[in-house]
């Protein structure tokens, strides 16, 4: 049984090259049904992310995974491009190296951002695209089935997922849902067009809000973001009053100067009733005066500040890494001992067939001499050789299966199928 | 089966509670994926024997909750335990033990503390008795949630205000939450504080007309420290009232909560080791026993 892996990830492959290297869905299901063709009994997945294109294949003793070659003129021939130029870019791996690359993947640890969760439903989709086209086989199955597995326990088992580390998630999951309880209730208004603030937004709405607000210094560009966003637009000279009314603003204008200076925001205070206000000031330079914050009930957070935190979950991950690592390693192990010890079982299977076929003839003899035994006798000698066969059999069985943990266990094999007479 | 109930002891569910609050702690140590289903099985365990110690006692010694100090104290404690497994079950991520436990905890050895003496008590006065008693016990649980609730909201504040991330296995509720609970539990606190107070003064009357038990002097030390509780948590719920409209409102309430609680301790220690004639049968001369808040 073989494993053989060809690919490149963001780290090897310029993106120019991936971005001609990349498959749609129906580009990868056409490459497998060209696959199925080409390399008949052999099994194969393709993973094709924004940041990675992989292709794992399998195969059994009698029809070997393709070699890593052949591998990569294929992809170089489903995508039009010349095989010279993906050969130094792209890794191979084969055997063990594959099952604990697909596991790292699946996990998230091979991920531009460490622990990312995407990836899990996009190998996911990889293993159905496979299964659609009938390249998905036993092999392969169980080596997805074993990395789903590793992802669910690095995620259950250590903190890497945990922590978000973008701005915009940091934001509402770890300051402004500290806050509020829930969104669906709250009222949001957005100031200015910044980039992170249609991000931040759909954060918000994730979260449950409804009720936004878009004011912008265009009122023209107000209406037009408001439309694009699902909100409400209003005009620059209300801010003052839509402040009083917000419970969240998220500011993102281009202003050098603060757009909300502490004066303003004194006299917007007095018709806000005590209620907190969670103010995401994700432009540079600031759009709130800092001593903003400090006044009761505001709850006031730069790119800064949030940056620190995202930086400080981004560590976080970082310390989960040998636990998940660790998971990892375990994974790879116990899936190879399991690979190892299915490459044993035409053999086990003759030496119960022989054992079986031994001991029926020797029961056949001995019930035509003893013709008097009565059909309870007779099954219960039937049942002391099945169990003498099975104990006889434990031993030789039980160091296969340990001896498959650190590596195909060819040399017992060999003996066995000297000892017993067993053929190939 | 009846001898394994019977043989159920307080140091059974405490011993519960403490490894539950000890996983709690190691929370803020290190993740296990197991440690959840350990935490719950040992609280739930704790409960249990908790709920089976206390089902026996009312049952086979005729010591129904809040016939006695010793019970009063346990019911207190078993309705906050109750309270920590529906909150860890609904919000498994909070670490709502590391602070109801100690309560429960604190609870269980001012039971330990207490007497066992059952009220003496008669048909008329058994009424009355199980109304104070049920709106004390209403009042301090409420004041005891009132405080958890109020020191999360304050750690909550000062990551917000640090603008720290949370923490590991230290994920509070929301401020909006917190602040919901302490305001709600200081009311419910304030006005059970004061149909525990009226029904005490109550029964005191019927007391003293059937001549079953003592009639408690207003001087009595309980009288004068319920007196001051009440004074107190109505204070508070006024205070927090008031401050309601004003940005540093939910603040206020959390710290009143907390001083509320340390008046109760300071009631309930005052009770464990004062003399008073409260709960005394009519014979008694001398005021020994201390009695439930």
């Amino acid at each position: 049984m073989t494993l053989a892996l060809v690919g490149g990830t963001h780290r090897t492959v310029p993106l120019d090259l991936r971005e001609r290297l990349a498959f749609s869905a129906e580009q990868a299901a056409e490459a497998l049904a060209r696959f199925r063709d080409r390399f008949p009994g052999r099994e194969g997945v393709l993973l094709s992310t924004c940041n990675r294109v992989e292709f794992y294949a399998a195969g059994e003793r009698n029809a070997a995974a393709p070699a890593a070659e052949q591998l990569v003129s294929f992809l170089a021939e489903c995508r039009g491009i010349d095989a010279g130029l993906l050969e130094p870019v792209l890794s191979q791996e084969r055997d063990e190296a594959v099952a604990r690359h697909l596991f790292s993947v699946a996990a998230g640890l091979d991920s531009m951002v460490l622990g990312e969760p995407q990836i899990l439903a996009q190998v996911k989709q990889a293993w159905a695209i496979a299964q659609d086209n009938h390249t998905a086989g036993p092999l392969t199955g169980e080596m997805f089935q074993a990395a789903l597995r590793t992802a669910k326990r690095v995620a259950t088992e250590t903190a890497l997922g945990r922590e978000r580390i973008s701005i915009p998630s940091v934001a509402v999951a770890d300051f402004a849902s500290g806050v509020f309880e829930r969104f669906d209730d709250k009222r949001v208004l957005l100031v200015g067009a910044g980039k992170m603030a249609a991000e931040t937004l759909r954060y918000l709405r994730e979260a449950g809000a409804r009720d936004v607000t878009v004011v912008n210094r265009t009122a023209g560009r107000a209406v037009e973001l408001a439309a694009r966003l699902g909100a409400r637009p209003a005009r620059f000279d209300e801010l003052a009053a839509e402040i009083a009314a917000a419970d969240l603003v998220v500011s993102t204008t281009g202003a050098t100067e603060p757009v909300v200076t502490e004066e303003l925001f004194a006299r917007v205070e007095a018709g806000r009733r005590g209620r907190p206000l969670v103010i995401l000031d994700l432009a540079v330079p600031r759009d709130f005066a800092p001593r903003i914050g400090s006044r009761p009930g505001v709850w006031l957070y730069s790119v800064d500040d949030l940056a620190a935190a995202c930086e400080a979950n981004r560590r976080s991950r970082q310390r989960e890494m040998p636990a998940a690592q660790a998971i990892v390693d375990e994974e790879t192990r116990r899936f190879m001992g399991d690979l190892h010890h299915r490459s044993t079982a035409p053999v086990i299977e003759q030496l119960r067939a022989g054992w079986s076929e031994t001991g029926e003839a020797e029961l056949d003899r001995l019930f035509r001499r003893l013709p008097t035994l009565g059909d309870p006798e007779r099954a219960e000698i039937r049942q002391a050789f099945e169990r003498y066969a099975a104990k006889l059999l434990h031993p030789p069985l039980s160091s296969l299966r340990s001896e498959s943990r650190s590596g195909p266990p060819h040399g017992l094999l060999d003996a066995l199928k000297r000892l017993f007479d067993l053929k190939d | 089966m009846v001898a394994f109930i019977s043989g159920i002891s307080v140091v059974c569910f405490v011993a519960s509670y403490a490894v539950a609050l000890a996983c709690e702690v190691s929370r803020l140590a290190f993740r296990s994926g197991m440690r959840g289903a350990a935490m719950v099985a040992f609280a739930a365990a704790g409960f249990l024997a908790h709920t089976l110690f206390l089902g026996w006692r009312a049952v086979n010694e005729a010591a129904v909750p809040l016939s006695s100090p010793f019970d009063w104290y346990l019911l207190a404690a078993w309705l906050l335990a109750a309270g920590y497994l529906w909150l860890t079950l609904a919000n498994p991520r909070t670490p709502v033990g590391l602070f109801l436990l100690p309560v429960v905890l604190a609870l269980v050895g001012a039971a330990q503390l207490s007497s066992r003496d059952p009220f003496p008590q008669s048909p008329a006065t058994q009424v009355w008795g199980a109304i104070h008693g049920m709106f004390n016990l209403a009042a301090s649980v409420s004041v005891a949630l009132g405080a958890v609730a109020g020191l999360m909201w304050l750690i909550q504040a000062g990551r917000l205000a640090r603008k720290q991330a949370p923490l590991q296995g230290f994920r509070m509720p929301s401020l909006e939450r917190l602040a919901h609970v302490t305001g709600r539990t200081q009311g419910i606190a304030a006005w059970t504080a004061v149909a525990g107070f009226v029904s005490g003064i109550v029964l005191n009357a019927v007391n003293g007309r059937r001549g079953l038990m003592e009639t408690v002097p207003w001087t009595d030390p309980v009288v004068l420290r319920m007196a001051a509780l009440v004074a107190w948590l109505i204070v508070a719920d006024a205070l927090a009232h008031a401050a309601r409209r004003r940005a540093d409102g939910p603040r206020v309430a959390a710290w009143l909560s907390l001083v509320s609680v340390l008046v109760l301790t300071v009631s309930i220690l005052w009770g464990l080791f004062g003399a008073t004639r409260h709960g005394m049968p009519a014979a008694a001369a001398a005021p020994v026993r201390e009695a439930a808040p």
